[in-house]
């Protein structure tokens, strides 16, 4: 009763301040750009000037899977910029302008206060995937070739939790952060802090959320779930559970007035 | 029994106390003053009680909570500078507050309006608060520490910022609200206190120095004092009037004699009798009464 309040707020609010429709825009710009550029690139290339005389340049036939995952390393980068932008506010800018005194007087439960962030932001995070996504398989199915849907389906759910990681961590330091600004700079270190110890201790981290990408492309390849797929799933689970938990525990700790 | 009861309750910021082994406790029905100067730890007190603030030690007791009901349910509370979301109307931000503090949607919309209309800004309950202006936000800040009828009402400095139509609206309103709850409020102001509030807790540094109704407080404070000026010769007669039995020291400034006794009535009398047998050239005589601002400065020199 009082997390549907707190959730419904949220939802308006992002409503009222159009987040419901730039973060979705951007997700299926950042989505297509791939799939379109890789089948154009010949005109594109032409358009510029071609190539020198002579010149011998094969364009590689990409596969429906290769686009799938370059659009992937491209949200990776930049759609998780604009997801932590987004969200560094969600409760640092609450404390900061101090309505959260308003708010924390009256008998709302810490828990709720935060679930309820957390499940507002990704209600708005996984609609922008899903439609950006959408928008990749179908240009992708259109100019590159075959893709079931039960792929995209599954595409959109692992590839949905490594998103959600994403901003649970970003609660993670809203809850104890009172700076929006420390709290996108904090949620970036992490998330490269993570992906350098995936790289450089790569064969003891194969589960890592880091790779879920990788993994994704994998199973696309031989059209089936592999084991590694889903083993970093249940770990990226583990570690969304694990922040939220911290994040309620820090934030129910931190006095708020201070 | 006390409806709030606080024991040593201190805050320490690093090596500095904020507030310091501070006890008291007051009835239902009361309005107290909290005051102080900038400083004191009015605020923090306050945020402790409304649960923003943990303390560093002591503890904060409620008669009306039994076991494990959250504290914060029987308490209103309304911040120096209330800050509210400003993308959303007045009538929303009361409803959601309402919700928040477990009224049901039609419950907490009726009280909304009900709270709009009595705190005077129900024209503008549609409208979104980013356009309201100081004394609206600060109605609304009211409206929305009332909304789930709570036992006790905080209001941190709630007249301060105000401008004179605004504080003579607010003040109003708080007389009217002392009828269905006990108010608690900080002031520096020392005459919104002494208009309002039923007793005093003077802080000072962290601590309480003085704490009671406002009545034994200025029976205790006694510094009534007699001012005389005269036509001439000032010098003489403040010697003759210091020779009085009754009259306990006296000082001349600005040309006028002030006059301080333990017993006013007598030293009265006595001055008087004096100037009628001698034919004093008095040209005034005012007797003061203590004022909020001589106690307070008494009772923090102690």
């Amino acid at each position: 009763m009082q997390w549907m309040t707190l959730f419904k707020k949220e939802i308006i609010e992002n409503w009222r301040n159009k987040k419901w429709i730039w973060v979705p825009l951007i997700f299926i710009l950042l989505a297509i750009i791939d799939p379109i550029s890789n089948y154009y690139m010949p005109q594109i290339i032409d358009s510029i000037g071609g190539m020198p005389e002579g010149a011998v340049f094969e364009i590689p036939e990409l596969s429906s899977a290769e686009v799938i995952l370059m659009t992937l390393g491209q949200l990776s980068s930049l759609g998780v910029l604009v997801i932590i932008l987004m969200s560094m506010g969600a409760i640092a800018g609450e404390r900061k302008s101090g309505v959260i005194e308003l708010i924390l007087v009256k008998p709302v439960s810490y828990q709720h206060y935060i679930t309820a962030k957390w499940a507002a932001l990704l209600s708005l995070v996984w609609t922008a995937l899903i439609l950006g996504l959408t928008a990749c398989w179908y240009y992708t199915v259109t100019l590159f070739g075959e893709l079931p849907v039960i792929s995209l389906l599954q595409i959109i759910f692992f590839y949905g939790l490594w998103i959600t990681l994403v901003v649970t961590i970003v609660i993670f330091y809203n809850s104890f952060v009172k700076t929006p600004g420390l709290v996108a700079f904090l949620s970036i270190a992490t998330i490269m802090a993570m992906s350098l110890l995936t790289q450089v201790f790569g064969r003891f981290l194969e589960w890592s959320p880091n790779n879920l990408s990788g993994h994704i492309f994998e199973s696309l390849m031989i059209d089936q779930l592999t084991g590694d797929l889903i083993a970093t799933a249940f770990v990226t689970m583990g570690l969304i559970i694990s922040f939220l938990i911290g994040a309620i525990i820090l934030f129910r700790r931190k006095s708020l007035a201070e | 029994m006390a409806l709030l009861s606080v024991t040593n309750l201190s805050k320490k910021y690093d090596s500095n106390f904020a507030v310091k082994n501070v006890s008291f406790e007051f009835q239902p029905g009361k309005c107290i003053a909290l005051i102080g100067p900038n400083g004191a730890g009015k605020t923090t007190i306050l945020h402790i009680l409304a649960g923003l603030l943990r303390p560093t030690s002591g503890n904060v007791k409620m008669s009306e909570i039994n076991g494990n009901s959250d504290i914060r349910s029987f308490i209103g509370y309304l911040p120096q500078y209330p800050v509210f979301y400003t993308w959303m109307t007045g009538s929303e931000f009361l409803i959601y507050s309402g919700q928040l503090a477990h009224l049901s949607k039609k419950e907490a919309m009726a009280r909304a309006n009900e709270l709009l209309e009595r705190v005077g800004i129900a024209d503008a309950g549609n409208k979104p608060i980013a356009k309201y202006s100081g004394g609206m936000k600060q109605r609304l800040g009211i409206a929305q520490a009332i909304i789930h009828n709570p036992k006790l009402l905080i209001l941190d400095e709630p007249v301060s910022s105000l401008d004179p139509i605004g504080r003579r609206e607010v003040l109003t309103l708080m007389e009217e609200l002392k009828n269905e709850m006990t108010i608690l409020f900080s002031t520096h102001i020392l005459t919104d206190a002494d208009e309002i509030s039923d007793a005093l807790l003077l802080l000072h540094q962290g601590e309480i120095v003085e704490a009671g109704s406002i009545n034994i407080l200025r029976e205790k404070y006694q510094t009534a004092t007699i001012e005389l000026s005269f036509s001439h010769n000032t010098r003489f007669y403040q010697d003759k009037i210091l020779q009085l039995s009754s009259v306990d020291n006296g000082y001349t400034e600005h040309d006028s004699i002030h006059v301080s006794a333990s017993d006013i009535s007598l030293a009265r009398e006595e001055i008087l009798k004096a100037a009628a047998d001698e034919k004093w050239p008095i040209t005034s005589f005012t007797l003061h009464r203590a004022s909020l601002e001589d106690m307070f400065m008494k009772a923090v020199k102690k």
